[in-house]
C-alpha cells in the first residue's frame, strides 16, 4: 500500500467537529478541467469499481492527493496514511426513485476508532435533482444492522450532499446513507474510496493556542433527537479523546459533568472541572 | 356475494319483463367494486419517546400496496402517533421496550410505532 503525507489542516474544535457529524465537506475543491477528464474516464470505464483510476498519475495527484482533502485525511489518521486501493464509482442513470435504501456499509462498527476514512468525490455538480446521497449526520454513534434500517425512509435530520461538481466529502465509514432519489436526467457519478491509518492515535494537526479542552463544544445543539445531550457529547468526546491517543484516561461519570457543554462552557481557567481528567486537563 | 346474485336475479326478471334499465346494471356494478378486497396500508413512525404524542423524526408509508416516499418533513402528513391516529390509523405496535434498556448504545431511531389502516 502507498502512503502518503502532509500538513494536517483542522484543528481540535475542526475534529470535534467531524467526531459529532461524522462528515465533512470540501466542496468544489477539485478543479473544473480534472472533473471533466474523470468523467469522460468513467464513460469510457463504466464499471462499478474503475480500478484503473489508480493507473491515472493526473487521478492519484489532483483527486486522490487533492490538497483541501488530504489535509483532512492528514488530520484525522495521522502521518504516512495508506492511500487508496481500490475505486468505486456509483454510477446512477437519472431520472430514479428510490424508496428506504439506508445502509451502514459492510464491515461497519459502532466503535470510537477512526482507522480509515470513507470518502466521496462528484466530478459533476450534482444538485438535488440528481439525487445526491443523503446522510444521517451522528449516525455512526448509533448501533443498528443495515439489515434492520430496510423499512426506514425519511428521517427529518437526514442531510442531502447536494453539491457543485468537484465536491469531495470525507466521512466516518460507518455513517448511515443511502442514495436520493433522482428526478433529473443523465448520469450521476459517485467516486468513493478509502484511505487507511498507518500509525497509532496522537494529537498532531492543528494546534490552536486557544483551545481549551474544558471549555470544548461536544454538543449538537437540537438537532439530535435520537440521543440524550449527555450522550452525545460523551459519544462526541469519546471519539475525539481516541484519536488524540487519550481515550484510556477518560472515564464518563454522567450528569452535567464533562464532556457536557453547558457544565465545560461555565468554567473558568484554571478552576476544577468535574468529568475532565486531570492528566487532559 | 348473495346481495349481488339477488341483483342480478332481479335484472333477469327485469329482462323478461322487458324493463331492465341502464340504472339496474349500475347498481351490479356498484355491489361488485364495494366487494373488492381493502388493502392495508402501513405507516411507520420513529418518535424521540414512547407517548404517543412524541414527535416523530422519521416516517414511512405504504399506501395502496406502494413504498411511498413522504415528501420533505415540514409536508410530512402526522408529526407524530396521535395524528395519525386521529386520522384513523390504528396502531399495531408500540415500542419494543425490551430493546430499549440498554443505556450504554442507542439503538437505531430509537422508539418506532407501526400503524396501519384499510382501505
Amino acid at each position: 500500500m502507498k502512503t502518503y503525507d502532509c500538513e494536517p489542516t483542522l484543528a481540535d474544535q475542526q475534529i470535534i467537529e467531524f467526531c459529532k457529524y461524522g462528515y465533512l465537506m470540501l466542496e468544489a475543491v477539485v478543479p473544473d478541467e480534472i472533473n471533466k477528464r474523470v468523467i469522460a474516464f468513467c464513460d469510457e470505464h463504466p464499471e462499478g469499481n474503475p480500478n484503473d483510476f489508480l493507473k491515472e498519475a493526473w487521478f492519484v495527484d489532483k483527486v486522490l492527493c487533492n490538497a483541501p482533502a488530504v489535509g483532512v485525511v492528514r488530520s484525522l489518521l495521522g502521518r504516512d496514511f495508506g492511500m487508496p486501493l481500490t475505486i468505486s464509482n456509483h454510477r446512477v442513470h437519472c431520472p430514479r426513485e428510490m424508496n428506504g435504501g439506508w445502509h451502514r456499509d459492510d464491515g461497519s462498527q459502532q466503535v470510537p476508532e477512526v482507522n480509515y476514512l470513507q470518502v466521496f468525490y462528484y466530478p459533476q455538480s450534482t444538485p438535488v435533482e440528481m439525487g445526491p446521497t443523503e446522510l444521517l449526520p451522528g449516525s455512526h454513534h448509533l448501533s443498528m444492522s443495515s439489515h434492520f434500517m430496510k423499512h426506514l425512509d425519511a428521517i427529518a435530520d437526514a442531510h442531502k450532499t447536494a453539491a457543485p461538481a468537484g465536491t469531495i466529502f470525507i466521512t466516518i465509514y460507518s455513517i448511515w446513507h443511502r442514495a436520493s432519489t433522482s428526478t433529473g436526467a443523465g448520469i450521476r457519478n459517485l467516486i468513493k474510496y478509502t484511505y487507511w491509518r498507518t500509525v497509532a492515535p496522537t494529537r498532531d494537526w492543528v494546534i490552536d493556542s486557544a483551545f481549551r479542552l474544558e471549555n470544548a463544544d461536544f454538543a449538537t445543539g437540537s438537532t439530535e433527537p435520537r440521543r440524550d445531550w449527555s450522550r452525545v457529547c460523551h459519544d462526541t468526546a469519546r471519539m475525539y479523546l481516541w484519536l488524540r491517543g487519550e481515550l484510556n484516561n477518560y472515564e464518563w461519570i454522567g450528569g452535567l459533568a464533562w464532556p457536557a457543554t453547558a457544565t465545560a462552557t461555565a468554567v473558568q481557567a484554571n478552576e476544577f472541572c468535574p468529568g475532565l481528567p486531570a492528566n487532559l486537563a | 356475494m348473495q346481495k349481488i346474485k339477488q341483483q342480478i336475479e332481479q335484472c333477469i326478471e327485469a329482462l323478461r319483463q322487458d324493463e331492465l334499465t341502464e340504472a339496474d346494471l349500475s347498481a351490479v356494478l356498484d355491489a361488485l367494486d364495494e366487494t373488492k378486497p381493502k388493502r392495508q396500508n402501513l405507516l411507520y413512525l420513529q418518535t424521540g419517546g414512547t407517548s404517543v404524542g412524541s414527535g416523530a423524526h422519521g416516517c414511512t408509508m405504504v399506501v395502496d400496496g406502494q413504498i411511498t416516499e413522504p415528501p420533505d418533513q415540514d409536508n410530512w402528513p402526522y408529526n407524530s402517533p396521535i395524528d395519525a391516529m386521529r386520522d384513523g390509523w390504528r396502531i399495531i405496535e408500540f415500542p419494543n421496550l425490551a430493546l430499549l434498556m440498554d443505556e450504554s448504545r442507542t439503538y437505531g431511531l430509537g422508539c418506532e410505532f407501526i400503524l396501519e389502516k384499510w382501505e
